[in-house]
């Protein structure tokens, strides 16, 4: 009887975490659709939450005979958005691993890295532009990287760096080798760092990746589309391609949040991403 | 059979620099195997730093120091001793054994021989059924525990201990007394321990070294050895014995410079 009610208190409880913001949701959609349509029906400049989404559906289910634009404009955003961020992580990472290990790359590269971050990035997407061709995306990913790189490697190299000292002393009292210190100490010691800066720089790279375009790279990308749907007043369109590049967003940030789930539950290895990528892809290679 | 010998030996920390502290002057001090060595006197008297300078973590100034006949960072390269601290130091993301393994793991022994002795280090402390836990998890003085069983697993014939009971109640700290002497005699362990704490210094040691105030010295040194080779000896009796209260009350006389 009582393991019974606890088990539906938690059930409760589990239901309520999800249920509550969902409720929401939908509320607000539904105030924003019943307002509107009340107060000005004829109203133009924001289209109600039904128009977006049926324009959205209506565009996506055109994706079988590859006239869907929205879908062609994820993919190209989605291919700058997630290059872009990967490169960003795997410099972010690397560079807070030099200046850990280095007193002088720490010397060298941080001040440099601190002056390149307050540069306006996406200020300069115009130049990058010029150099690296118009409707290139390596301008639109080198953006995208640079925005990345900086939270992560500060983050970081913040959590390589800030180890209780007295753990530092006691791997020294083992005669353990710097990459040692680095393996047992700094990097467990760093990881929830890392995917704090992760679940940060995940939405702004989506961000990035469409602003951006509004400068230039493929015009079959979110950013374009958004631009010209605006410029033609087509005000439901705009609005289904941004419902888009939010889905991805999302999307991303629950990638993220389920890699430090994994990670962090046990005995945050690394290693544990390796093995759910195994699970995931059915290879049963050697560990 | 001299494990750590020191002599006419000097630290200074910052030298030439506005901060110069001068931290130990002259220290001379042997210890043979299986003797119990308590450290004591006033706080920033040099007591820590001379655990440091033993263990090869810090260099020293001047004079000799030598451990098992070999130079401090010598002996710490090949792993001569084992070391604790006030607080635990554990991993926070490891569990209490894979904390103890961590030592063995950095020595290369096989994952079959890093459980089986960190088991056997778990039953040592009494945490057999916390195997895993995560320090989180424990108390105080639980952690406390897996950091002494972590000192003991690789067999270290010396061990440094940095007043390691410094952060427990009385009752637990008195405990963890009986069972680290008991650890002691098992393993037949020299030990250098670090306290704040007069009886626990009278209770534990063969010999307390008194030290005076920065610049650290030795003041006296006062023998205790209560249990004058007795290892089954009674510790609740030797805690109640006039002898431990004589004994006590001579190291706050020379602490105290009377």
């Amino acid at each position: 009887m009582g393991n019974e009610l606890t088990r539906f208190s938690t059930w409760l409880s589990t239901a309520l975490k999800w249920l509550a913001p969902l409720i929401f949701g939908v509320l607000m959609v539904t105030v924003w659709e019943v307002l509107l349509l009340v107060i000005n029906p004829e109203n133009f400049l924001l289209p109600r939450p039904s128009e977006i989404f049926s324009e959205l559906i209506d565009d996506l289910s055109k994706i079988s005979d590859d006239r869907s634009k929205i879908w062609a404009a994820t993919k190209t955003t989605g291919f700058i958005m997630i290059t872009g961020l990967f490169w960003g992580i795997v410099w972010g990472v690397a560079t807070a691993l030099l200046v850990t290990l280095s007193r002088a790359a720490n010397e060298t590269l941080t001040p440099i890295a601190v002056a390149i971050n307050a540069i306006p990035i996406i200020a300069v997407a115009p130049l990058f532009n010029n150099w690296l061709g118009l409707t290139s995306p390596r301008s639109n990913q080198m953006v995208v990287m640079m925005l990345v790189f900086f939270p992560i490697f500060i983050t970081t190299a913040r959590g390589l760096t800030q180890v209780d000292s007295q753990q530092i002393e006691l791997m020294n009292s083992y005669a353990a080798s710097k990459w040692k210190i680095l393996r047992s100490v700094r990097i467990p010691n760093a990881l929830p760092f890392f995917f704090t800066a992760l679940k940060l720089v995940a939405p702004l790279s989506i961000i990035a990746a469409i602003v951006v375009e509004y400068f230039g790279g493929s015009q079959n990308s979110l950013g374009a589309l958004i631009t010209a749907s605006a410029s033609f007043a087509d005000y439901s369109k705009a609005w289904s391609v941004v419902v888009a590049g939010s889905i991805m967003g999302m999307g991303l940030y629950f990638v993220a949040l389920t890699a430090e789930k994994i990670t962090l539950a046990r005995d945050r290895s690394p290693r544990l991403l390796l093995i759910a990528w195994q699970k995931i892809t059915g290879r049963t290679t050697g560990a | 059979m001299e494990v750590v010998s020191i002599s006419n030996l000097s630290k200074i920390f910052n030298t030439g620099k506005d901060n110069e502290v001068e931290a130990l002057r002259e220290i001379d001090l042997t210890v043979t195997k299986g003797e119990f060595i308590a450290l004591i006197g006033p706080s920033g008297c040099g007591k820590s730093t001379m655990l440091r300078l033993i263990g090869g973590l810090i260099p020293i100034t001047s004079g000799e120091l030598s451990v098992n006949g070999k130079t401090p960072t010598k002996a710490r390269e090949e792993r001569d001793y084992g070391m604790a601290f006030q607080s635990a130091g554990l991993l926070e993301w490891r569990t209490a054994r894979k904390n103890i393994e961590l030592p063995l793991e950095l020595m290369g022994w096989s994952k079959a021989e890093r459980i089986k002795r960190a088991n056997e280090m778990l039953e040592l402390v009494q945490l057999g059924e916390f195997a895993r836990s995560r320090p989180a998890e424990l108390s105080g003085g639980m952690q406390q525990r897996v950091a002494i069983g972590r000192a003991l697993s690789f067999n270290p014939a010396l061990l440094l201990m940095d007043e390691p009971f410094g952060a427990l109640d009385e009752m637990t700290r008195e405990h963890m007394q009986d069972q680290l002497l008991d650890i002691c005699h098992k393993t037949e362990s020299t030990v250098i321990f670090v306290t704040h704490s007069i009886p626990e210094a009278v209770f534990l040691s063969t010999r307390v070294v008194v030290m005076s105030p920065r610049p650290g010295q030795i003041s006296s040194i006062v023998e205790t050895n209560l249990r004058a080779g007795d290892n089954t000896a009674d510790n609740t009796k030797i805690r109640n014995d006039e002898r431990f209260y004589k004994k006590v009350t001579e190291v706050r006389e020379a602490l105290y410079g009377k």
